[in-house]
């Protein structure tokens, strides 16, 4: 018997308990620390006292920080979302394009996002391949890098997202699609008729998570921003762990305020996405 | 298929291959550049030295460890996942949705602000830097190790071991005769998940660490913020993406070697099939 005995489950039960006593130890030791310092509860010297005046946002820093954040987020999900759910459906068009798509996406997916930044930096800086290519003269070629939008850091959360995208949507629709399309195309549906009403509430639910995740997952990350966004104004991560490496002690509370803002906004999107999704038809 | 449609089709394709290879191009030519000057479209001097530079003392210890940090993750966060993954699949554990909920918790929390506030923890406990890099990082793991295992769990027949069993097979003999070879695939790609997110770590390491444990990606990150060193930037981003790029290669040689070619072509649509809208996309 595998199922349902008793000594089955509390074995399961122990089985069980180490992956979550880990990870319960790392994110609420972690989080909560987080938080206590950025409330004054646990400074480095000197007697715990709390304090909100991490979180006052004197200089409107915090906010205009966030803005950025959610400002690269957003765009960075949207191109990626775009790039990705074309990718998906050049795919389904032949089993040429599948394989040609496939091989493209699963070598995107394992790049780490930092050699990423490093090769887009090479790519698009002043100086670098794209400006040496199209022969431009100095001082003419548009900061993409460092400059006053981070074009250079959306492109890049949005390349390599993309093909994470483009895997999870593909992987979707190929167990499902074909059969639905059959039934359709038999019913006299068109080929726009099947796209509008067969293909896209079909990959939805996998867009919307896939999307939330890159959403999150940008909103947080560190170092694309730090590499090819502009030195101000600095998105949350990068302006966080420049206060926090500060020599002046007195910013760390507001380095840890910066993060617990980043920890909310990326657990509200990604409840939010949960919850819209849910709503969709094709979830089951 | 009409003929617009089909040049749509070949335009949409080359721009998803410009889209997803243009941005590694960079890497490539500079890595190979001996001498580039800044007016010519490609390097005037090609050359092996750059990539060998990256293993001059101190480079050569950095890879070694981030290979033992990868492996580390993937030894602890594979059977970690699978053996959760399965627990959840065969409902062998109350409240299960709340287990799902708490492994996957840190797929929706930035990294960085769990690991500011660990760094002080970690200090005061006196933890050694690979062991407490190596906790956050399985943590991370866990989540796509645990999904992945999941859905191979989920088109598994637990009836093979059933059958085993009846036949006399010991329980020992029926995970590693039976368990293991059915979920090898499974179990593969979450390992080199869980590789890559010890492999690729930059922002764990750099709290953590505190710039003594240094890591390939450190590396990488102190020459890319620099400027005027593209080749070593280059070289030090192509060694990084070796191994991943390695491992895939060889799970695709033993796919082809493993699943014998008549199968893989039976599955495949002929070409008569393959022209008709209807059925394309099958493979």
């Amino acid at each position: 018997m595998i199922r349902g005995t008793v000594s089955g489950t509390r074995r399961a039960t122990l089985v069980v308990a180490a992956p979550v006593l880990a990870v319960l130890l790392v994110v609420v030791t972690g989080l909560g620390a987080t938080a206590l310092q950025s409330l004054g509860l646990m400074p480095l010297t000197g007697a715990p006292r709390l304090s909100f005046a991490a979180y006052t946002d004197e200089h409107g820093e915090l906010l205009t920080a966030t803005g950025l954040s959610l400002l690269i987020a957003a765009g960075s999900t949207a191109l990626a979302a775009v790039m990705g759910m074309v990718s998906a459906v050049v795919a389904m068009g032949s089993p040429r394009a599948r394989r040609m798509l496939t091989a493209l996406v699963t070598a995107t997916v394992p790049v780490p996002h930092l050699v990423g930044a490093a090769s887009v930096g090479l790519l698009l800086a002043d100086g670098g391949l794209l400006s040496r290519w199209l022969g431009d003269s100095p001082g003419t070629w548009p900061s993409l890098v460092a400059g006053r939008w981070p074009t250079a850091v959306v492109l890049e959360y949005a390349w390599k997202e993309s093909a994470f995208i483009a895997l999870v949507v593909t992987a979707t629709l190929a167990t499902r699609l074909t059969s639905y399309h059959e039934t359709a195309a038999l019913l006299g549906a068109g080929s726009r008729a099947r796209f509008r009403h067969v293909t896209l509430p079909l990959a939805t639910p996998a867009l919307g998570l896939a999307s939330a995740i890159t959403f999150v997952y940008t909103l947080g990350s560190y170092e694309v921003a730090w590499l090819l966004g502009p030195a101000y104004p600095e998105p949350l991560p990068v302006m966080a762990y420049r206060l926090f490496t500060s020599t002046d002690l007195a910013t760390r509370p507001e380095a840890m305020a910066m993060a617990i803002t980043t920890a909310a906004l990326a657990a509200a999107a990604a409840l939010a996405a949960l919850v819209l999704v849910r709503r969709t038809a094709a979830w089951r | 298929m009409t003929r617009t449609r089909r040049v749509l089709g070949v335009v949409l394709m080359i721009v998803l291959v410009a889209w997803f290879l243009t941005p590694l191009l960079p890497l490539g030519l500079w890595a190979g550049a001996e001498t580039w000057s800044g007016t010519s479209p490609l390097p005037q001097r090609w050359g092996t030295g750059n990539i060998a530079s990256v293993f001059a003392p101190g480079g050569g210890a950095a890879v070694l460890r981030s290979l033992a940090l990868g492996t580390a993750v993937a030894a602890l966060a594979t059977p970690a996942g699978a053996v959760v993954a399965r627990v959840l699949a065969l409902r062998q554990v109350r409240r299960p949705r709340l287990v799902e909920g708490l492994l996957f918790a840190p797929v929706a929390l930035p990294v960085f602000a769990v690991v500011m506030g660990l760094n002080v923890v970690v200090l005061r406990l006196h933890v050694p830097g690979f062991l407490g890099i190596a906790l956050v990082l399985v943590v991370a793991a866990l989540p796509y190790t645990t999904f992945l295992m999941r859905a191979a769990y989920a088109s598994y027949d637990v009836a093979f071991e059933e059958e085993a069993r009846t036949l006399g097979a010991s329980s020992g003999a029926v995970r590693w005769r039976v368990r293991l070879p059915l979920l090898l695939p499974a179990l593969a790609g979450a390992a080199f998940l869980a590789f890559l997110v010890g492999w690729s770590d930059y922002i764990v390491t750099l709290l953590l660490g505190g710039g003594r444990y240094v890591t390939l990606p450190i590396l990488v990150a102190s020459a890319a913020s620099g400027t005027g060193n593209e080749p070593t930037v280059a070289a030090l981003s192509l060694v990084a993406l070796a191994p991943p790029a390695l491992m895939l290669v060889t799970a695709g040689l033993l796919r082809r070697r493993l699943i014998p070619r008549r199968s893989r072509s039976a599955r495949r649509p002929g070409p008569a099939l393959s022209s008709s809208p209807v059925v394309e996309g099958t493979a």
